[in-house]
C-alpha cells in the first residue's frame, strides 16, 4: 500500500529502512575509519519518525550550535541527506586530518570547514552508494552545502522542504563509536514521501 | 499569546518566520511561528504551520480576546537561507515565507513596524508582551531589538 505520510509505515517497512540505515551507516563508518586511520564501529541504527519538537529534543536542543553538511538527492530518489557534526566529532576529524582541535565552532577557519565538509560529503556519498546499489536505483547528489548554526534551524530544513506533505520527519541513521566513545555525528536521510514509496517498492516491501 | 506581561519565545528560526502580533492599547501579544508560505493541506490539520492560515487564525483569536484589528501591529523575523545549495528550489523557502507573510499581513490590514528577515543565520526570537519589543539572538552576532 502506498503511504501518504511517514507515520503510516508498517513494521516490515520500518525494519527494511532500518536495514538500509545499517548498511549505509556501516559503509560510512568504513570510509570514516579509512580517513581517520582508526577503528570505527556503529551503534544500532535507528529509524525514527518524529514531530518537529520531538526531533529537536532527540538531537539535543534547538539553540545548540552545530555544524551541518547537507546534500540534496535527485534522480530516482528526491530528498535531503544531512550530516550533523557536533563538536566532539568535529574535533575527532580535525585532530586526525589537520592535527589540531578547536574549543568551539567560532575558531573554525576555511581549512577546517573544508575538512568537515569533505568528511561529511564522503560519509553521505558512501551511504547513498550503498543504498543505490542495494535497491538498484540511480541517485544523483548535489555539491555539499555547509553551515554552522543553531541545530534547530538546520533540522528544520528537511522539515520545511517536506512539511507540505507531512508533519513528521523521518530519519534513518546511527551513531559512530571511535576509541570506545560514541561520537555525535548523525547521518539523517530524509526522502520525500513519493521517493520513499518508490524505494520501498524497489525493495519489495510495498505490497501494492 | 499573552496579555499585560510575559515573554513569548520561539527558538531557532531558520527559514521559518516568527510573527509578533501586538495590540499595544490592551497589551495583548501573540507570537506565531510559521514554517511554510501557503496552506494547501486538504484536511487543514495544522493551520498554524502556514503563513496564510496561521496569521488569520491568530488574528481571529486575538480579536476574540478583545483586540481590535485597527490597533494590531506586526514585527517579523526569520526567513533565512540556511544552506547554499546550487540549483533547485531548496533554500528558497525562507524567501517565499517572507513574501507570503508580508502579503498576508497587508491583505489583513496589519502594518509591519519592523522586520529582521533573510540572510543566512538562524534566529531565536523573544517577544516581550509588556512593551511590544522583540529581541533577536543569533549565533556569532550581538542581540538586536526590533
Amino acid at each position: 500500500m502506498e503511504i501518504r505520510n511517514y507515520d503510516e509505515l508498517d513494521s516490515l517497512q520500518i525494519d527494511t529502512l532500518r536495514e538500509i540505515g545499517s548498511i549505509g551507516t556501516g559503509n560510512s563508518a568504513t570510509s570514516l575509519s579509512a580517513l581517520l586511520n582508526k577503528e570505527v564501529r556503529i551503534t544500532m541504527p535507528e529509524v525514527r519518525i518524529m514531530g518537529y519538537n520531538e526531533a529537536i529534543e532527540w538531537i539535543g536542543g534547538a539553540e545548540e550550535i552545530t555544524a551541518g553538511v547537507l546534500v540534496r538527492m535527485s534522480g530516482e530518489i528526491n530528498g535531503i541527506m544531512l550530516s550533523v557534526q557536533q563538536l566532539d566529532f568535529a574535533n575527532l576529524v580535525l585532530e586526525s586530518v589537520l592535527n589540531k582541535t578547536v574549543e568551539d565552532y567560532s575558531q573554525l577557519r576555511n581549512i577546517e570547514n573544508s575538512a568537515l565538509v569533505e568528511v561529511g560529503n564522503i560519509m553521505i556519498s558512501t551511504f547513498i552508494n550503498a543504498l543505490s546499489g542495494l535497491a538498484g536505483i540511480s541517485i544523483e547528489l548535489s555539491v555539499p552545502a555547509f553551515t554552522v548554526d543553531m541545530q534547530g534551524a538546520i533540522l528544520a530544513v528537511p522539515m520545511a522542504e517536506y512539511g507540505g506533505q507531512s508533519d513528521y520527519i523521518m530519519t534513518i541513521g546511527g551513531n559512530f563509536v571511535c576509541d570506545d566513545k560514541v561520537v555525535s555525528c548523525r547521518l539523517l536521510l530524509s526522502p520525500d514521501v513519493r521517493s520513499l514509496n518508490f524505494l520501498l517498492r524497489k525493495l519489495g516491501v510495498n505490497g501494492g | 499569546m499573552a496579555r499585560g506581561s510575559g515573554m513569548l519565545v520561539t527558538y531557532a528560526l531558520g527559514s521559518c518566520i516568527g510573527i509578533c502580533l501586538y495590540d499595544a492599547q490592551i497589551k495583548l501579544g501573540a507570537l506565531v511561528h510559521i514554517m511554510l508560505p501557503l496552506n494547501m493541506e486538504a484536511g487543514r490539520k495544522s493551520p498554524l504551520k502556514y503563513a496564510d492560515t496561521g496569521i488569520r487564525e491568530t488574528l481571529k483569536q486575538m480579536e476574540g480576546k478583545g483586540a481590535r484589528r485597527s490597533r494590531i501591529t506586526a514585527k517579523i523575523a526569520g526567513g533565512a537561507k540556511m544552506f547554499e545549495v546550487s540549483g533547485g528550489s531548496l533554500g528558497n523557502i525562507g524567501q517565499r515565507n517572507i513574501e507570503s507573510v508580508r502579503m498576508v499581513l497587508k491583505r489583513e490590514g496589519i502594518q509591519i513596524l519592523k522586520e529582521d528577515v533573510g540572510g543566512s543565520v538562524a534566529r531565536t526570537l523573544l517577544f516581550d508582551v509588556s512593551n511590544g519589543l522583540g529581541c533577536i539572538r543569533s549565533y556569532g552576532k550581538p542581540e538586536t531589538i526590533i
